[in-house]
């Protein structure tokens, strides 16, 4: 047993780093399941564990070792299926979870361009079975109707006051169905998922960087088109996003100053395409598109450090 | 960003106190009066001084080169976790630190002393009833916060050129260390043999400052104490947990030996697993370099670019970009073999 220094270890390890982000990932989604859907968590757990045999079966046959527990690609299932509506069938998420694992988590791991592997999955979802996953159920009191209602709100105008929002439980046709927000199972409780990203910030798990600066980026973009700026940061996928995608360290930039501009990039992006197309929820392009800039950026972000130094180094041989 | 680092060891270091286990060494000839900027490199070099920080630069040489240096910096900050010889000798052995101080001083003709210390507060009032001539300067209890770069940046303002040295902005930066052994050799005439060390062994709870002979072996040392050493569980660091090497117990002890800590090698073992990509490394950095990028380029054998060159002898190798890693890559390892491309 060699041992090199330094003799010591700051912060978490990469293995248990999915671990901390699938707890904090289950405690909106076990609440929503207490509230709404009894089942909900059970069946999150149960893809998250799908999501692990995936991996496992995968360096089984590929690299020729066991290993038992992989936490990376249950926790990319488990997001996928937080970000879905719960009506969701099984053979659909099975399919999006073996595409996620399968072909853009494992394959990619070492390479500078990594996608982020949830998003794919939904991506393939959206794209492929669009009836179920705009599934939000209609807007009547009997029916528990979840997942981000964007587009029913963008047909009937904003119903509601940004204060409402904020402190109040919500009046009109959503009455009694939501705490806060309504929307998929992961981001239904926007505050708490707030502080859950404060919590794995602090923890080191993600890095500060990269939410900060897409949800700034979001805000001031949606404010300049002239919408209401809490309506858009609250409601919908925006802050579950921030704290659980956007944040994900293996597919964004590894330079600071790279995280930074790849958060603006999603965040303007997405206000972007929420303005001009006819997509009332468009993380996962913004998403993808950040992931595309992540070798560029970082790149970039190398070589004007290095020319920054080099120019000092030559100005202070010449002085 | 400079990072504090928590170590679990149960007994803190005490700075107050400093042993002398061995016998003093001896009076060999009378110390000096007055001090000639022109035959005192000279004298450094007959009693054997070099920079005891761990650099290991003979002292006479930069002594020479910073001959026209306005201020003289004391390095008392000692951010290696763990170790506070620095701090015991700048108590205990303040008569020494000071003469010495005043002779460099004089030689290079600097007009103000500063004493760079690290922020404690009981610590730093003590320093300051001892220390009264001098300014006293106090930096963040972080690492790496001792670098040379790092406190001439505090100095100056402005983080310096790679690979410039301090006498270019007229400062001499010496370490507390080398300046006692200076003081020691003006006043008691007793030449460059005894060390003083920080010895610890957290398993057993022993932590100890003491003052040793230059060149005797680590198992001296250990037989005095009594620690149970055994090669399969415990590892002996020389000179710090964070940028300490691994030697044996046969190993001498140098004029550079800042401590020696026997360490639990399960504790110390990482385990190489594939990089993720996290990022760590790039936000742990002190100097705002690319660790992976530079790593990734010296495994390839790209070493030719400008920027590649500006980044790596930017780099001190201070080893935190390892410290931090999840994945347990052994960056600083590999990003010492990239020094040598250079």
């Amino acid at each position: 047993m060699s041992v090199q220094s330094p003799f010591i270890r700051i912060g978490s390890r990469s293995s248990a780093m999915a671990a901390w982000a699938m707890l904090a990932l289950l405690v909106p989604c076990s609440i929503y399941s207490a509230l709404y859907d009894s089942t909900f968590v059970w069946r999150l757990i149960g893809y998250a564990l799908l999501g692990m045999m995936a991996e496992t079966v995968y360096t089984l046959i590929v690299k020729r070792k066991r290993r038992l527990v992989c936490m990376g690609s249950g926790f990319t299932a488990a997001l996928i299926a937080a970000s879905v509506p719960p009506t969701m069938p099984f053979l659909p998420m099975l399919f999006s979870i073996l595409i996620a694992v399968w072909i853009v988590k494992l394959p990619m791991v070492g390479s500078p361009l990594r996608f982020n592997a949830a998003m794919v999955g939904r991506l393939f979802l959206m794209l492929v079975y669009p009836a179920q996953t705009v599934n939000w159920g209609t807007p009547t009191v009997d029916v528990i109707s979840t997942a981000t209602p964007q587009e029913l709100y963008r047909s009937e105008g904003f119903p509601l006051e940004w204060s409402e929002w904020l402190f109040s439980k919500i009046d009109g046709t959503w009455e009694g169905l939501f705490l806060l927000v309504p929307g998929s199972p992961g981001e239904t409780f926007p505050l708490l998922i707030l502080l859950l990203g404060g919590l794995l910030c602090w923890k080191g798990i993600i890095g500060w960087r990269i939410p900060l600066f897409f949800l700034l980026s979001f805000s001031i973009t949606s404010a300049v088109f002239g919408n209401s700026l809490l309506f858009n940061l609250l409601s919908a996928a925006i802050l579950f996003s921030a704290v659980f995608i956007v944040a994900d360290p293996v597919s964004t930039p590894m330079s600071k100053s790279g995280q930074m501009i790849c958060g603006l990039i999603i965040g303007i992006s997405n206000a972007l395409i929420r303005e001009f197309t006819f997509y009332t929820e468009a993380i996962v392009y913004a998403v993808l598109l950040g992931n595309l800039c992540a070798p560029l950026l970082d790149h970039l972000a190398f070589e004007v450090r290095g020319k920054q130094l080099q120019r000092r180094m030559r100005q202070s041989a010449r002085d | 960003m400079l990072r504090t680092i928590k170590i679990d060891w149960k007994i803190p270091a005490d700075f107050r106190t400093l042993e002398t286990p061995f016998p003093r060494p001896e009076r060999i000839y009378s110390g000096i009066d007055e001090i000639d900027p022109k035959t005192f490199p000279a004298f450094l070099d007959e009693i054997g001084l070099i920079g005891m920080g761990g650099g290991g630069f003979p002292a006479s040489e930069k002594l020479w080169a910073n001959r026209h240096s306005h201020t003289l910096v004391i390095n008392g900050v000692e951010c290696e976790p763990g170790s506070s010889i620095d701090k015991s000798v700048l108590l205990n052995d303040s008569l020494w630190v000071a003469a010495g101080a005043a002779a460099c001083a004089k030689v290079v003709g600097a007009t103000k002393v500063i004493l760079a210390v690290q922020h404690n507060p009981e610590f730093v009032a003590e320093v300051n009833k001892l220390y009264s001539e001098f300014e006293i300067l106090s930096f963040p209890d972080k690492y790496p916060a001792g670098a040379e770069k790092l406190i001439l940046k505090r100095l100056t303002g402005k983080c310096p050129p790679p690979g410039s040295r301090p006498y270019e902005f007229g400062f001499l930066i010496q370490n507390v260390v080398s300046l006692r052994a200076v003081g020691r050799a003006i006043v008691d005439g007793i030449p460059v043999v005894e060390r003083p060390l920080t010895l610890a062994m957290p398993s057993t709870g022993f932590y100890k400052n003491i003052i040793v002979p230059v060149g005797i072996s680590v198992s001296e040392l250990l037989d005095l104490y009594k620690l149970p050493y055994d090669s399969g569980i415990h590892l002996i660091s020389d000179s710090g947990i964070m940028m300490g090497k691994e030697i044996s117990k046969s190993s001498t002890i140098e004029k550079t030996t800042i401590s020696i800590f026997i360490l639990k090698r399960d504790v110390a073992f990482r385990e190489e697993r594939p990089c993720t990509r996290c990022g760590v490394c790039n936000t742990a950095c002190p100097l705002g370099l690319h660790p992976f990028t530079l790593t990734e380029k010296i495994r390839k054998g790209k070493t030719g670019g400008n920027a590649f060159k500006g980044q790596m002898s930017e780099c001190f190798l201070c080893g935190v970009c390892s410290a931090v890693c999840p994945s347990g890559i052994p960056l600083v390892q590999t990003l010492e073999k990239g020094k040598q491309c250079l």
